[in-house]
């Protein structure tokens, strides 16, 4: 499953990945507004690496925790290192099943409206 | 790419040269006709192939089968052998769903007779038998229990939880445990992941069949297997769940930081790999095999599942009924023995495929070979094959694993509308749970190659031997 995502600067570009994620693995959720809110660190060799860890860190989560998490803000970000701020919500309906975030045909390249990134998900 | 110039070296066998480009260390072949080798060439699992040629300690040919398709790193419905102990592995060549398998059972129920209770068994099963993704599995086990799945698999849970019966083991791969698995090499993470999620089905492509038998091509075959016209068979499709999955993003980041290292260059990062001989490569196949113990004793748990309802729907009598006929990985890498050489044989999305005079299937199949089952898509028949010994040599004991996609789950989805489809598959008598329409648009029988077309390729390969054909009359899809 190809992720094509566009965002005006890199730390939104991340953030929009992990949306696009919530609404791939869900159909619907109620928000929650006392879950707490988590914070998440992911390191990784280069920035198209931490793109899939964080979507990693996500999936993960998601199982783990049965929630989707549609709510993120990126606090810090390098090429190395990425620092967020999430929140989960219960998903009503769900709809795909993904396994993890692949680096195969990964890129993130700039474009006219920012930021263009490409992940494809083993779903 | 410039388009790779294969050469058409048989009746259904393409193969290209090792000198295509330079670092190919290895020929390959592509077992297809004429309408499959187009199907093929039409996404990038031919260019994912030839980077497969590329592995560090490959051997002998790079193997693609007829339902091959684009896939991470490897494509899937792909064979590689490496030369141990500094030959590669690679977790893109076994795929994140380690030890993803069919496992086939027979009951003693048959056609027609039991199509008056077939409403209400299917609707039992769908309420007995877990599906999507998330943690559901009822089985919860202790972090000492689910170290003993991953150390035992099978082994553990039919002897000391009377999960099943000990015939059970004798069919399935490998007696459902591989020797190597060590827990101690699977994160904490994958642990967590996996903890909850035995027997059940999963999501994606994953899914439990009930069929009839409604053609035996083979009657000693049939016979051998326990196979008859008419008979009820169950078809499970599940793998190793979350704690696989995350076995392979755990050693994809791992290796991938050690590449350099190791002085290894590749065309492909998925293509990320290890030498067999150091620490992580050594690691990495010991979480394989845990992983695959796992997805052993996950299909294990789904049987008993089964047996729990047919038990409670049909009578006490019939949970004996429900045997095992073999139970088959497709996401595997093994040690096995070719000649006087033992090679680390890599498939993604291909079966193993042994023939009669191998020792290593049940002493009752060794006069016909390893059954094979190759699901169809949705709605579509499936088949029952059985191996070769002419295999060892043309394909690495290895044949076709399922139909193959030919179309993406997006492209699906574009030209098939969900509820369209459950009501097209119940109008051919065909029950469907599927929770979700848009994943059942996803897995349309239009999304697959043709799977008979699939079938008669490996017959005509020689790889395999045509027993029975299973229809469809239930799917419950993940």
């Amino acid at each position: 499953m190809l992720l094509k995502i566009t965002a005006p600067t890199l730390p939104q570009l991340f953030e929009e990945a992990g949306r696009a994620l919530a609404e791939l693995m869900a159909e619907q959720w109620t928000g929650d507004p006392a879950a707490a809110t988590e914070l998440v660190v992911v390191r990784a060799l280069d920035r198209e690496a931490l793109l899939v860890e964080w979507l990693n860190e996500l999936v993960f989560r998601s199982e783990t925790r049965e929630r989707v998490y549609p709510y993120l803000r990126v606090t810090g970000l390098t090429d190395r290192e990425l620092q967020a701020q999430i929140r989960g919500a219960v998903p009503n309906l769900l709809r795909t099943a993904v396994k993890a975030a692949t680096y195969h045909r990964l890129q993130i390249a700039p474009s006219t409206d920012g930021y263009t990134a490409t992940v494809v998900l083993d779903v | 790419m410039e388009r790779p110039p294969l050469k058409k070296v048989g009746e259904v066998v393409y193969e290209l040269e090792r000198e295509f480009r330079p670092d190919m260390h290895v020929p390959l072949k592509v077992f297809a006709d004429e309408q499959l080798i187009g199907q093929i060439q039409r996404d990038h699992s031919l260019e994912q192939l030839i980077n497969v040629c590329t592995l560090p300690g490959i051997t002998r040919t790079a193997l693609g089968m007829p339902d091959m398709h684009e896939g991470y790193g490897f494509p899937v419905g792909a064979v590689a052998a490496t030369l141990p102990p500094d030959g590669a592995i690679s977790p893109g060549g076994i795929g994140f769903d380690i030890n993803c398998g069919v496992r086939l059972l027979v009951s003693q129920l048959r056609f027609p007779q039991v199509e008056s209770i077939l409403p209400t068994l299917f609707h039992e099963l769908s309420r007995n038998v877990p599906t999507g993704y998330g943690r559901q599995g009822r089985f919860g086990l202790s972090s000492d229990e689910l170290d003993r799945v991953l150390n035992e698999g099978c082994t553990y849970l039919i002897r000391e939880r009377n999960l099943g019966f000990e015939e059970d083991l004798e069919r399935i791969e490998s007696r459902g445990t591989l020797p190597g698995g060590d827990a101690s090499c699977v994160s904490e993470r994958a642990k967590q992941r996996g903890a909850d999620q035995l027997g059940t089905l999963g999501g994606g492509n994953h899914f439990m069949e009930v069929q009839k038998v409604d053609a035996v091509f083979d009657d000693g075959a049939a016979t051998a297997l326990g196979l008859a016209l008419g008979q009820l068979t169950v078809l499970i499709h599940s793998g190793s769940r979350g704690l696989g999955h995350q076995v392979c993003t755990d050693y994809v980041r791992l290796m991938d930081q050690r590449l350099a290292a190791h002085k290894i260059t590749l065309p492909d990062i998925v293509g990320t790999c290890a030498p067999l001989s150091s620490g992580e490569g050594k690691d990495y196949f010991a979480a394989m095999c845990a992983a695959a113990n796992f997805a052993w004793s996950n299909r294990q748990m789904l049987t008993q599942r089964v047996r729990e309802t047919f038990s409670r729907v049909v009578g006490a009598t019939s949970e004996a009924g429900l045997s095992v006929v073999y139970d088959v990985a497709h996401n595997i890498a093994k040690l096995e023995q070719f000649g006087k050489q033992t090679l680390c044989v890599h498939r993604k999305g291909a079966t193993r495929a042994f023939g009669p005079s191998s020792g290593e299937i049940p002493a009752s199949y060794r006069r016909v070979g390893q059954p094979i089952f190759i699901p169809g898509s949705m709605g579509t028949a499936s088949f029952v094959l059985v191996g070769t010994d002419e295999a060892k040599d043309i394909s690495l004991s290895s044949t076709c694993h399922g139909a193959g996609r030919a179309l993406s789950r997006s492209a699906a989805k574009k030209q098939v509308v969900g509820h369209e489809l459950r009501k097209q598959l119940e109008s051919q008598g065909i029950i469907v749970r599927c929770p979700s329409n848009t994943e059942l648009a996803e897995e349309a029988p239009l999304a697959y190659k043709d799977v008979e077309r699939v079938v008669d390729v490996v017959i005509r390969a020689g790889i395999a031997k045509k027993v029975a054909r299973l229809v469809p009359r239930g799917v419950l899809k993940g």
